[in-house]
C-alpha cells in the first residue's frame, strides 16, 4: 500500500510541475510523512523491545514512551498501585510540595533518578533554587531535574511539588509537612521516602530487609567506606547478580538505584565484574539514570 | 499615751538631733572643700598666666569664614593604619569622648563610623594648659589635629582604627558643640535590654527623633543610611541593566489615584489639589507611550492615621512597571530577579554596615533563594488551615496572619523572600486582570520580607472597555477617572508592575522594628519635624 502512495505521489508530483495544483496531493504527502512517523515509532519500539531482552522486567525507555501514547502509558517497571491521596493525605487543592536541602558539594544521584521516576507517574512540578547559604552553583546542579515544565506558571496543576534547594546543610534533608512531619535527613531516608510513592515496599519481611541492607551497604560501604570495603561490596553485588536479574530478586527496586548511583559515585563503574556491568546496562536502559549520570560528568 | 510610745517619741527625737549634727558637718566640709577649691582654681590661672611656652599650639580657631585657603593635606581617619606609623599628619575630626588623666589627657577622635585614640601629653611639645584645654574640650567639638601617628603594642578594643593611636602637636577647636547634650552617643546605640541590667541609660525613640542631627552621628544610623543608599543604588543599577528607563512622575496631582480615601489634599490656587499615593497611572502611561519598561524612585503620600511600626506618611517608592509579552509572570521574574540582586549586592558589599546594626539589633541574617519562591494563595490558605487559622477562600490575609504564613514558609522553604500569586479578585483594586481561568481569583501578587508584604502588583487591566465593566463593578464614578481609562483607548501593551518602600525593605531586610528607624526624618500623624 505504501509503495501505491509513492507511486501515486509521484505521478501528483508531475503534475504539480507542469502548473497543474491537484489539491489531493498535499493530503497525499501528509498521509505519507504521517505513515514515516509511525514506521519510525515503531523501529524505536523494537528498538526498545529489544532492550528487554538484556533487561529483564524492563520497559520501553523515556524517549518510545512520550512518542507513543504518553498518557496510556504506565510503567511496568514497578508494580503496584500507589494513590497520593492514601500515602500523603488529601491535598486541600494546595500543591503537595516536598523540599530537598542538598549541599553542592554532595549532589544527591539517588534522589535525581526517584524524581525521574516519580515525573513519569504523576504530574511533578519540578523547580530548583539555590539558597542564599551558598553561591556560585554550577549550571549542571542548576539544570539537574531538566527543563521546566511548559504549565509552571499553574501550580495547582500539578499532583506533587519537588523543590530542590541547594543549600549549606551538613546533611542532605527534606521536608514535606511541618506540622505533622519532623525534617528527615539523609540521603537514604529520603529516598526510601520518595520510593515509596512509586512502589509499595515488599510485603516479604525477609525481601524488604534485604533491599534496606542493599540500601544501607551502598551509603555506608560503597560511598564512604575505603577501596577495599568497595572492592568486597562489589564481589557481593557479583554474586547476588549473578542469581537474580535485580539486586532483591526478580523485580527493580530501591537497592538498584541505591547501588547503581553509589558504584558511580565511587568510579567504580568501569572496574566492575561482569556481572555488575550487565546489570549496570539493564539499569541505563531503564532510561532514569541519565541525570545522574550527566552530573558527574 | 503608753509609756512605750513615749520612749519612742524621744528616741525619734534623739535620732533627729544626731541627722542635723551630721547634716551640719557636712555643710561645714562641704564649704571648706569649696574654699580649698577655690584657692587652687585662683592657683591654676596664676599658673596659666605663667609663662606657657606652647600657646601657639592650640587654642579655639576663628571662626572659617574662608580667610585662606590652605593647602594642608587632611586624613582621613579610616586611613589612619600602621603604614602611616611615625608620620605627622593633619586630621580633622570630632572629640568622641576625652579623659584627663593628671599629666595627659586621652581623646577619642570620630570621623563618620571610624574613630581613633588621640593623646595629648605633657612634654615638650605640650605644656600642661594645653592638656588641660583639651581635656575641656566639650564632646561633639569639631577640631583640627596635628598629631604623629604612633603603632601600638596593645590592639584598642574600643576603637575601630586598632593599630594606631595618635600623639597630638597641635589641637585647635574649628567648632564648639554646646556642653550639655540632648542625647549621649553611646547612650544611644546601646543595644536593647543591656541598659537595664547595667543601670545605664538607653534614649527612647522620639528623643533620638526629636535630636536626629545627633542621633544620625552614631555607628548604627551612619551604617543604616549608607545601607539604604546602597538598596537605591543597587536598585537603579540592576533596572538600567535590565533596559528600564527611569521616569519622573508628578507628586501634586489633580484627582486621587487609588479609590480617594487616604489622600492629603492641598491648597492649589483658586483650587484643590492632591498628593500623589503613588505614581501608578504615571508609571502606566509611560507604558501606552511606548516607554516598555520604567521605574522610578520618589516620595510617596499617605494620609492614614495609622500610628504602627510600619506606616509612615511620607515615604519613599521604588515603583516599577514593564509590559510583558504573553504572562504577567514575566513581570513577576523580573521583579524577583532585581529584589534578589538587591539582597546579593547588600550581603556581597555591606557586611560592615549590616554587622554594625546587629551589634545594637541583632537579628538572624536576611536568607533567600534564587530564583524567588512563588506560592499561589490557596497554597498559603491551605498552609494556614492545616496550622489552625479558619478563613474563607476570598478573604484577605490579616496582618497576623500575614505573619505566620511567613513563618510556615520560613520554616518549609528557609527563605524570608517570596511572592504569593493568585490574589481572590475581591480584594484587589478595579483595575486587576481577572484570571482568565477563574472568576474568583486575580492575576495580582504580594512579596513578602520576614513575613511583612512589602509589594503589591498585579497585571493591569489594559483594555479600556473591561476596565470600564470594572469600575462600574466597583462603584467607582467613571467621570473621575476618564483620564485613566482614556489612557488605554489608543493601542495598550498588556502590563504589570508593583512598587516597595525603600524604608520598609531596608527595616526588613536589617529585621529593625521600626520603620523611623530607617526613615531620615520621618512623618507620620505625630510627627512634622524635624
Amino acid at each position: 500500500m505504501s509503495m501505491y502512495q509513492q507511486g501515486n505521489s509521484c505521478t501528483s508530483e508531475h503534475a504539480l510541475q507542469n502548473g497543474e495544483v491537484d489539491p489531493a496531493v498535499k493530503a497525499l504527502e501528509a498521509r505519507q510523512d504521517e505513515i514515516m512517523r509511525k514506521l519510525y515509532e515503531l523501529k524505536a519500539a523494537v528498538e526498545g523491545l529489544a532492550k528487554t531482552v538484556t533487561t529483564p522486567d524492563a520497559d520501553l525507555d523515556l524517549t518510545v514512551s512520550s512518542s507513543l501514547s504518553s498518557q496510556s502509558f504506565s510503567s511496568t517497571t514497578l508494580k503496584g498501585t500507589t494513590d497520593l491521596d492514601t500515602l500523603l493525605g488529601k491535598d486541600q487543592g494546595a500543591l503537595r510540595d516536598i523540599v530537598v536541602n542538598a549541599n553542592p558539594a554532595q549532589p544527591p544521584l539517588t534522589l535525581l533518578v526517584l524524581h525521574s521516576l516519580l515525573s513519569q507517574r504523576y504530574r511533578v512540578l519540578s523547580t530548583v533554587h539555590v539558597h542564599s547559604s551558598v553561591s556560585n552553583v554550577p549550571p549542571q546542579l542548576l539544570s539537574c531535574l531538566g527543563p521546566r515544565h511548559a504549565d509552571s506558571y499553574a501550580r495547582h496543576m500539578f499532583q506533587l511539588g519537588f523543590t530542590l534547594i541547594w543549600k549549606d546543610v551538613p546533611k542532605l534533608e527534606m521536608k514535606f509537612s511541618i506540622q505533622n512531619m519532623c525534617p528527615i535527613k539523609g540521603e537514604a531516608s529520603v529516598a526510601r521516602f520518595l520510593f515509596k510513592l512509586l512502589a509499595p515496599y515488599p510485603s516479604d519481611p525477609a525481601l524488604a530487609t534485604l533491599v534496606d541492607s542493599w540500601v544501607d551497604t551502598a551509603f555506608f560501604q560503597l560511598a564512604e567506606g575505603s577501596a577495599k570495603e568497595r572492592a568486597t561490596v562489589l564481589r557481593a553485588l557479583n554474586s547476588a547478580l549473578g542469581r537474580n536479574p535485580w539486586l532483591a530478586g526478580p523485580e527493580f527496586s530501591l537497592a538498584d538505584i541505591a547501588c547503581y548511583c553509589c558504584v558511580l559515585q565511587s568510579g567504580s563503574m568501569s572496574s566492575a565484574p561482569t556481572n555488575v556491568q550487565r546489570w549496570l546496562k539493564s539499569c541505563e536502559n531503564l532510561g532514569h539514570f541519565g541525570p545522574a549520570k550527566l552530573l558527574l560528568q | 499615751m503608753t509609756k512605750e510610745e513615749v520612749q519612742g517619741a524621744e528616741e525619734e527625737q534623739q535620732a533627729q538631733s544626731k541627722k542635723a549634727l551630721k547634716k551640719q558637718q557636712k555643710e561645714a566640709e562641704k564649704a571648706a572643700k569649696k574654699a580649698e577649691k577655690q584657692a587652687k582654681l585662683a592657683a591654676e590661672q596664676q599658673s596659666t598666666e605663667e609663662d606657657d611656652f606652647a600657646k601657639d599650639r592650640y587654642g579655639v580657631s576663628a571662626m572659617v569664614q574662608s580667610q585662606q585657603k590652605l593647602d594642608r593635606a587632611l586624613v582621613r581617619v579610616q586611613d589612619l593604619t600602621p603604614e602611616k606609623a611615625d608620620q605627622l599628619i593633619w586630621l580633622r575630626a570630632r572629640v568622641h569622648t576625652s579623659r584627663a588623666k593628671g599629666k595627659q589627657c586621652f581623646l577619642v577622635l570620630r570621623q563618620q563610623q571610624f574613630n581613633v585614640q588621640a593623646l595629648v601629653a605633657v612634654g615638650d611639645r605640650a605644656s600642661k594648659q594645653m592638656v588641660k584645654f583639651a581635656a575641656n574640650i566639650t564632646k561633639e567639638s569639631i577640631v583640627d589635629v596635628e598629631a604623629s601617628v604612633r603603632k601600638v603594642e596593645q590592639k584598642i578594643e574600643s576603637c575601630s582604627q586598632q593599630d594606631v593611636e595618635l600623639h597630638i602637636e597641635r589641637i585647635f577647636v574649628i567648632s564648639q558643640a554646646e556642653p550639655r547634650l540632648p542625647l549621649q552617643l553611646e547612650d544611644a546605640v546601646r543595644p536593647d535590654g543591656e541598659g537595664e541590667e547595667e543601670g545605664r541609660a538607653t534614649v527612647n525613640q522620639d528623643t533620638k527623633l526629636d535630636n536626629r542631627v545627633i542621633d544620625l552621628r552614631t555607628t548604627t544610623s551612619q551604617a543604616i543610611f549608607r545601607l539604604q543608599s546602597g538598596v537605591c543604588q543597587l536598585f537603579r543599577d540592576t533596572l538600567t541593566k535590565k533596559g528600564f528607563v527611569e521616569i519622573q512622575t508628578p507628586k501634586i496631582i489633580s484627582a486621587a489615584s487609588e479609590g480617594g480615601a487616604n489622600v492629603f489634599t492641598v491648597s492649589y490656587f483658586k483650587t484643590s489639589a492632591y498628593l500623589a499615593q503613588s505614581p501608578q497611572l504615571y508609571k502606566q502611561m509611560c507604558i501606552c507611550a511606548d516607554f516598555d519598561k520604567v521605574f522610578c524612585v520618589g516620595p510617596v503620600f499617605r494620609a492614614e492615621d495609622s500610628n504602627t511600626h510600619r506606616h509612615l506618611t511620607e515615604f519613599v517608592g521604588l515603583d516599577i512597571e514593564l509590559a510583558f509579552n504573553y504572562h504577567y509572570h514575566e513581570v513577576i521574574d523580573s521583579i524577583t530577579d532585581t529584589m534578589v540582586q538587591i539582597f546579593k549586592g547588600l550581603r556581597d558589599n555591606f557586611q560592615t554596615e549590616i554587622q554594625t546594626v546587629n551589634k545594637q539589633f541583632p537579628s538572624e541574617p536576611f536568607k533567600f533563594l534564587e530564583p524567588t519562591l512563588r506560592l499561589e494563595y490557596i497554597e498559603a490558605l491551605a498552609m494556614l488551615r492545616a496550622a489552625g487559622v479558619e478563613m474563607g477562600d476570598e478573604d484577605d490575609l490579616s496582618t497576623p496572619n500575614e505573619k505566620l504564613l511567613g513563618r510556615l514558609v520560613k520554616e518549609k522553604y528557609d527563605t524570608d523572600f517570596y511572592v504569593l500569586d493568585k490574589y481572590p479578585l475581591a480584594v484587589r483594586p478595579f483595575y486587576t486582570m481577572p484570571d482568565p481561568n477563574n472568576p474568583k481569583y486575580s492575576n495580582s501578587y504580594d512579596m513578602f520580607m520576614r513575613g511583612e508584604e512589602i509589594l503589591s502588583g498585579a497585571q493591569r487591566i489594559h483594555d479600556a472597555q473591561l476596565l470600564t465593566e470594572r469600575a462600574i463593578h466597583h462603584q467607582i464614578d467613571l467621570e473621575k477617572i476618564k483620564a485613566y481609562i482614556d489612557s488605554f483607548r489608543y493601542g495598550a501593551p498588556p502590563h504589570g508592575g508593583g512598587g516597595i518602600g525603600l524604608e520598609r525593605v531596608c527595616m526588613l531586610y536589617l529585621g529593625l522594628h521600626n520603620v523611623r528607624q530607617t526613615s531620615m526624618f520621618p512623618r507620620d500623624p505625630k510627627r512634622l519635624t524635624p
